[in-house]
Formats: C-alpha cells, structure tokens, sequence
C-alpha cells in the first residue's frame, strides 16, 4: 500500500487441470480460497465476481475444442480496490462475441458472455501464441447489478 | 446435483441442491420435460439448497417454464438465496419467474 514503506506483493491463487465440467467445482473452490484470506472483500463482490467467472469458465468448458482435451490456468488477485482473474486456456482460436445484449426473456440460452460482462469493470480477451487468455477484473466496493 | 421431487397432487416440487450449473441443469431440464409430457405441468422448483446458479441453471428454468405453460400449467421458483435473486434480477427474468418466498406461496392457489 502506498505511504507503509512496504509494497505488497499480491498473493495469486492458481489452478491449473483440463477445462472440463468437474473442474468448475475447483474454479468456485480457488475462488473460496482467495476470499477467505481476505476478510477485507464484501461477500456481494466475491458472488458477483464469481457469478462472472465461472460464465466464461464455463464458455472454456462448453466450446473449448478438442475437447475433453483443453487445458487452463485460473489465476485470482486480490488488489485493495479490485479483485482480478486471468484466464489461459489451450483450446482453439476463438473470438467471443462481445458487447451483445441481454437476451429477451424466452431464451434459454445466450446470457453467459452478458452476465459476464455486466458483472465485471473490465474483460480482456486476446489470443497469445497458442492460447486463449481472458482478464477479468470487478472494482470492489460497488453497487449491487439493478 | 441430486435434486429431491415431490408429488403434492396439484404441482410437483422439484428441490435441487448445490450449484444448479452446466452439469446440473441438463437433467433436471429432462425430468421437468417428463414431468410436463405426462401431463404434471404446474411445478415449483424449489432452490433453498442452491447455492449457485449460472446461465445454464437459468436455461433449464425458463425452458421449463415454457414447456409448462404450453400445457397450461407453469413452473414458479421458491426461497431463492441471494445470488439467485441477483442474476435473476440482473438478466431481468425476475419479471416472469418471480421468486416467491416459500413453496407454499409459490403453489397457493393450485
């Protein structure tokens, strides 16, 4: 923190496996596991963060291809005004469909990517070499959606 | 997920637990279609042990909701938790799944 003295390294909590259903217990577990040493975070801005990562954890898991076969690094940072994931996973180019809106309430799918995006401050998406790398980042310390 | 069901007579009531997600939703989704063909349309989904939903969970609801009210039933939701009651606000389907309090309340008049 600025004027201590003593910079803080943020401590990162990471996860790496296969992108695929089971491991998405183990995305809301690091995320447990990060709050939890942060007694600092308000519950509302952990569920929200969560409720956004795991969309695009799941985006991995559904499309990712070959399937079965993808493999991802979940890194979370905990900062004093916001809470960071990054995500790198090794399935095919991708381009996610950015910016569409809500959908009309007879859908029954389509709201993974907008939950996503009106939940968190900043989503990064970039293709790097041979991955797929997402940054998600929520400010805390807002409102609740609504 | 497990889920629990119970045949009350007038509805059934379904009450999943954990994280209503991408795995969970697919099953309940088939047995609410079941539920519905054999003619058992006017469902609760009870969610007090769900802790988490996604978009997929949300799927499974309004998909629900749809096959039951082609039938003239309908499908009403029950003690959602808080994270629940956000997305369900946020994707603005708060307006045709309203949660109700209790599955008594959601099931009153049936």
């Amino acid at each position: 923190m600025a004027g201590d003295g003593t910079p803080r390294e943020d401590k990162e909590y990471v996860l790496e496996g296969f992108a695929v259903p089971d491991q998405l217990d183990a995305v809301h577990a690091l995320l447990a596991r990060a709050a939890g040493e942060h007694a600092e975070l308000d519950p509302m801005d952990v569920m929200l963060f969560e409720t956004a990562i795991i969309e695009i954890a799941n985006n991995v898991v559904e499309w990712g291809r070959p399937e079965g076969d993808v493999r991802w690094k979940f890194t979370i940072r905990v900062r004093g005004d916001e809470i960071e994931a990054e995500l790198d996973d090794t399935g095919q180019m991708f381009t996610p469909a950015q910016g569409k809106e809500m959908p009309g309430e007879d859908a029954e799918g389509g709201r993974g990517l907008p939950i996503a995006e009106a939940l968190l401050d900043k989503i990064e998406f970039e293709r790097l070499d041979d991955t797929n790398h997402w940054r998600m980042v929520r400010r805390l310390g807002q409102a609740p959606p609504g | 997920m497990d889920f629990e069901e119970t045949d009350e007579g007038t509805h059934v009531v379904l009450a999943p637990e954990g994280k209503f997600n991408l795995v969970a939703a697919p099953p309940i989704k088939a047995r609410i279609d079941d539920l519905v063909a054999a003619g058992k349309d006017h469902l609760v989904v009870d969610l007090h042990a769900v802790d988490f939903i996604d978009s997929s969970g949300l799927g499974a609801l309004i998909g629900g909701l749809k096959a039951a009210r082609q039938q003239g039933g309908d499908l009403r939701i029950a003690a959602a938790g808080d994270q629940v009651r956000a997305v369900l606000k946020l994707t603005n389907l708060d307006r045709i799944l309203a949660p109700y309090a209790t599955v008594e309340e959601a099931a009153d008049g049936w």
